[in-house]
């Protein structure tokens, strides 16, 4: 269009200024924080952060967590978004609207309704005990599997929507198709579905996992301070500790993670449907 | 065995809605049956539950004298070739024609993909992408991917509406040759009465989940039983007759120019060896052919037709 790039680029320079001066530049600041020392840059504050246990338990429990979420909303998201693209049109709109719907909610109201069912006096102790199968109440709070729970279905949405979006992409047809030519429905799985979503697979799995990872309400009311998770523990570091720079490292941790996610899940899903 | 493929009291719903009851079939070995009908008939339902993507709410399937009604569409030796032809995008040509073959880990897989391209001639296209083929190409290619399994019978999905003129007169020929060269028994769904007649050893005629007619392509197209089956080969004027059952006459059956009934022409057409005209008349609408040698008939003219018995088709009800 533009006879002269240049008036081009001079065009997208406002915007350009505008994003590196309030994005990218507070973004640098913050990060570079983590490297800097009383004599200069330095490689310390990392260094301090892996070598604490209680550091090297959360960053690990952060990783483990947000890869199960995205594993396990990827199983149940398979299923459910088969399920629903298989309905006849105007039972499938209803259906996308009600997995829709979670999201319309507050996250901390969605996870306050489970401190009202995991909780000492909650509904599922309510069961156990009322029942006779235990003698005193479980505690589900303030544990792993609670912060899994909540994350799990906080997140799951955003897998459901992405996979049914990717099948309604797939050929009319394709799975009736390898069906009729002799495959059963784990090769269907395998041969036809997950190479024809893996887009969608990649999409859901690197919003679930960096949303699990990078979630503050959840880990803080279901796990609290005895399960900390990086997001928790940043706010901790600054707000009690006013420790800028460990902050700054968990910030970094978390970006190259997010990252380092969205370039394994399109890896794994390239070498699968190669075979 | 007259009973190769056969249907007994196979009835097929969606939730509530009957969509085929208590259907009656028996096909031969080698022989090509059409189901025909209007949309929403029940032809494409039945065929999807003989190749076992639909369980049937009762009745039983059997193939070659065995029971598949429960069997899953990979243990029911039958090929499918699909409307929308079904390729996999995301593998070649030949890898969609060996998909079948691989998971059975066939032996000579290689030359029997190899054969099985050759045989609808696109062994040169066997390393594109699907998406790279024209909708024929893609078409012969899905024929090929059934084909290669060696199916007992094979079912087509409208296997002729997505094409072109030129190319639907090809893929006829195409299917046609296939059928003679391999023996293979075909079943294929149809709206097009022209396509069934061209093509088909036998026609089921199908309306509302049901048959209406079965018979061979001559006696769909000049012996209709009914007023819908009459209506669906072309027969444009239908009318009571004293007996209880009803009258038919194709557009060409009705003499114009003379006669005991009036009409007033509404609609005309060029149709290139005929001229097509509507008359509105005391007795209806009424379809009628002319020589594009006789003089052209203008709109609103008034003219005398006649519709004689015995170019009539006598039906035995009207509906």
């Amino acid at each position: 269009m533009f006879e002269d790039r240049r008036i081009g680029l001079a065009l997208a320079m406002p915007a350009a200024v505008f994003a590196a001066a309030l994005f990218l530049a507070p973004v640098i600041i913050l990060l570079s924080e983590g490297f800097r020392g009383a004599e200069g840059w330095t490689l310390a504050p990392y260094i301090d952060f892996f070598s604490s246990d209680r550091n090297r338990v959360v960053f690990l429990r952060t990783l483990k967590l947000a890869t199960l979420v995205a594993g396990v909303s990827a199983i149940i998201g398979y299923a459910t978004a088969f399920a629903i693209v298989s309905l006849p049109p105007a039972s499938r709109g209803r259906m996308f609207a009600l997995v829709t719907l979670p999201l319309m909610i507050s996250p901390v109201a969605r996870t306050y309704a489970w401190l009202v069912i995991l909780g000492r006096t909650g509904f599922v102790n309510q069961i156990l005990v009322g029942s006779g199968l235990m003698d005193t109440p479980l505690r589900l709070l303030f544990t792993e599997t609670a912060v899994f729970i909540g994350l799990l279905q906080l997140f799951l949405p955003l897998m459901i929507i992405s996979l049914i979006s990717a099948m309604e992409n797939m050929p009319r047809d394709a799975v009736p198709a390898a069906r009729v030519l002799g495959a059963n429905w784990v090769q269907v799985f395998f041969k036809v579905i997950l190479p024809l979503t893996r887009e969608g697979l990649v999409v859901g799995g690197t919003l679930v996992f960096t949303g699990s990872m990078t979630a503050y309400i959840t880990p803080a009311i279901l796990g609290g301070s005895k399960v900390l998770m990086l997001e928790t523990l940043l706010y901790q570091r600054v707000t009690v500790a006013n420790d800028f720079a460990s902050a700054a490292v968990i910030a970094m941790i978390l970006i190259v993670m997010a990252f380092s996610a969205n370039i394994v899940l399109k890896r794994m899903a390239t070498a699968r449907a190669r075979r | 065995m007259s009973d190769f493929v056969s249907l007994e009291g196979l009835t097929l719903a969606y939730g509530s809605t009957i969509a085929v009851d208590k259907l009656n079939l028996t096909i031969a070995q080698g022989e090509l049956v059409s189901l025909l009908g209007p949309s929403g008939c029940g032809k494409t339902t039945t065929m999807r539950a003989i190749a076992g993507l639909m369980s049937p709410r009762a009745g039983r399937i059997t193939i070659d004298g065995r029971d598949v009604t429960r069997l899953p569409p990979s243990k029911r030796d039958i090929g499918l070739v699909f409307q929308s032809y079904a390729l996999f995008p995301h593998l070649t040509v030949y890898e969609n024609v060996a998909f079948g073959l691989r998971l059975r880990s066939e032996s000579d897989l290689d030359a029997k993909v190899r054969s099985g391209l050759a045989t609808v001639g696109l062994e040169a296209f066997a390393d594109r992408a699907p998406k790279d083929l024209s909708g024929g190409q893609q078409q012969r290619v899905a024929l090929a991917r059934s084909l290669v399994m060696q199916p007992k019978v094979l079912l087509l999905d409208e296997p002729l509406s997505n094409l072109d003129a030129r190319l639907r007169l090809d893929m006829r020929m195409e299917l046609q040759r296939v059928q003679r060269e391999t023996g293979i028994t075909m079943i294929f769904v149809t709206h097009d009465q022209s396509e069934a007649l061209a093509l088909s050893d036998r026609i089921v005629l199908m309306k509302g989940g049901a048959i209406e007619q079965l018979g061979t392509p001559e006696e769909i197209y000049s012996a209709p039983v009914s007023g819908f089956a009459a209506d669906f080969v072309g027969f444009e004027t239908i009318l009571p007759d004293e007996a209880g059952g009803g009258l038919a006459w194709r557009p060409g059956a009705v003499v114009l120019g003379t006669g005991p009934h009036q009409g007033t022409v509404i609609g005309t057409a060029f149709a290139g060896e005929r001229r097509e005209y509507v008359l509105g008349s005391a007795l209806g609408q009424i379809k009628a052919d002319a020589p594009v040698s006789a003089p052209p008939l203008r709109m609103g003219e008034t003219i005398a037709f006649d519709l004689p018995r015995e170019r009539a088709v006598r039906l035995e009800r009207l509906n």
